[in-house]
């Protein structure tokens, strides 16, 4: 619950909240009203740490890095769409150099889409580390996405082939994370990283 | 202190949580869960802070110069040495006063009222 907090209130509270709440609990626990103590605590939570983010976004820093992290959804979004027309341009002329890529660039486009709006959402809930959240973002979405396509291609594609699935989604995650790398050198270095 | 030359009154009417912590602090210095066993406790349980509650109040105690956190603790052989502790400052005091007083004015009024009965 604690993550419903600020990164800058959590690092400065978070270990005697922690503690407070441990308390209280062995004393809940003594009188056997824990029921009750959970009850308090979620709706303390929900009624203080909005107001602690909204503290926390007056402030200005964490704005900047908002303002920052939507542009660069926004450039996220521009290569995803760039991709997109490639594709369906290729598709559409028959360019053979456009179409080797085609798998690659499906999986550049949906992964693309999905895993950066998890980014950026996960961004905005919990303020932590721009780089780490895209990694594992970018390892689960192309992940999940490669099992889906070798489950459904395998038995509807007759030419479906592993390898070049597997090397698209590959292509894709490489491609994704080098972006979230490059993004993450840009973004405030004066922030903590939890 | 730049604190000091800032008015006491300007920062009222308190919170009722916040009022509540600086009481508890007005005894001496309390950790955490120090206060709020002592705000429920000067309640008869009708307040209970949550940590939430009790830490955003705290840090803007803080930020106001309301309270300091200090190193020295009551009894270091009893206690945790992971808990930090919690002083009111001289500010704090004189803003702890001031709304004390408006409060009471608001029972004399209330007496006036004759919505409480007066003190004998």
């Amino acid at each position: 619950m604690l993550f419903a907090y600020p990164r800058e209130f959590r690092f400065e509270y978070g270990s005697e909240m922690t503690q407070v709440f441990c308390d209280c609990y062995r004393d809940s626990n003594s009188r056997g009203t824990v029921g009750e103590l959970w009850l308090r605590v979620i709706l303390d939570v929900i009624q203080t740490a909005p107001l602690e983010r909204w503290e926390t976004l007056r402030k200005g820093e964490t704005m900047k890095n908002v303002k920052r992290d939507a542009l660069g959804l926004l450039a996220c979004l521009a290569i995803t769409v760039v991709a997109l027309l490639l594709l369906g341009y290729g598709r559409k002329h028959e360019v053979g150099s456009i179409l080797m890529f085609g798998h690659a660039l499906d999986a550049i486009v949906t992964a693309g889409v999905i895993s950066n709006l998890i980014i950026f959402g996960l961004m905005m809930a919990t303020q932590r580390s721009t780089f780490r959240t895209a990694l594992w973002s970018l390892l689960i979405v192309n992940g999940a996405l490669l099992l889906i396509s070798t489950l459904i291609g395998s038995r509807v594609d007759p030419s479906f082939s592993f390898p070049t699935i597997f090397i698209a989604y590959l292509v894709s995650f490489i491609f994704w994370l080098t972006i979230h790398w490059l993004w993450s050198q840009i973004r405030t270095p004066t922030e903590p990283v939890v | 202190m730049a604190r000091e030359r800032v008015d006491p009154e300007k920062l009222l009417p308190l919170t009722s949580s916040v009022f509540h912590i600086l009481l508890a602090l007005s005894d001496g210095d309390l950790h955490g869960y120090g206060i709020m066993q002592e705000v429920s406790e000067h309640t008869a349980g009708q307040i209970k802070l949550g940590p939430g509650t009790l830490y955003g109040a705290i840090k803007r105690l803080r930020g106001n110069g309301l309270i300091v956190e200090v190193d020295e603790r009551p009894d270091p052989e009893l206690d945790d040495e992971r808990r930090r502790y919690y002083r009111l400052t001289d500010f704090g005091q004189k803003v702890l006063k001031a709304e004390a007083q408006r409060i009471s004015k608001l029972v004399s009024v209330a007496q006036q009222k004759r919505l409480l009965p007066k003190r004998t």
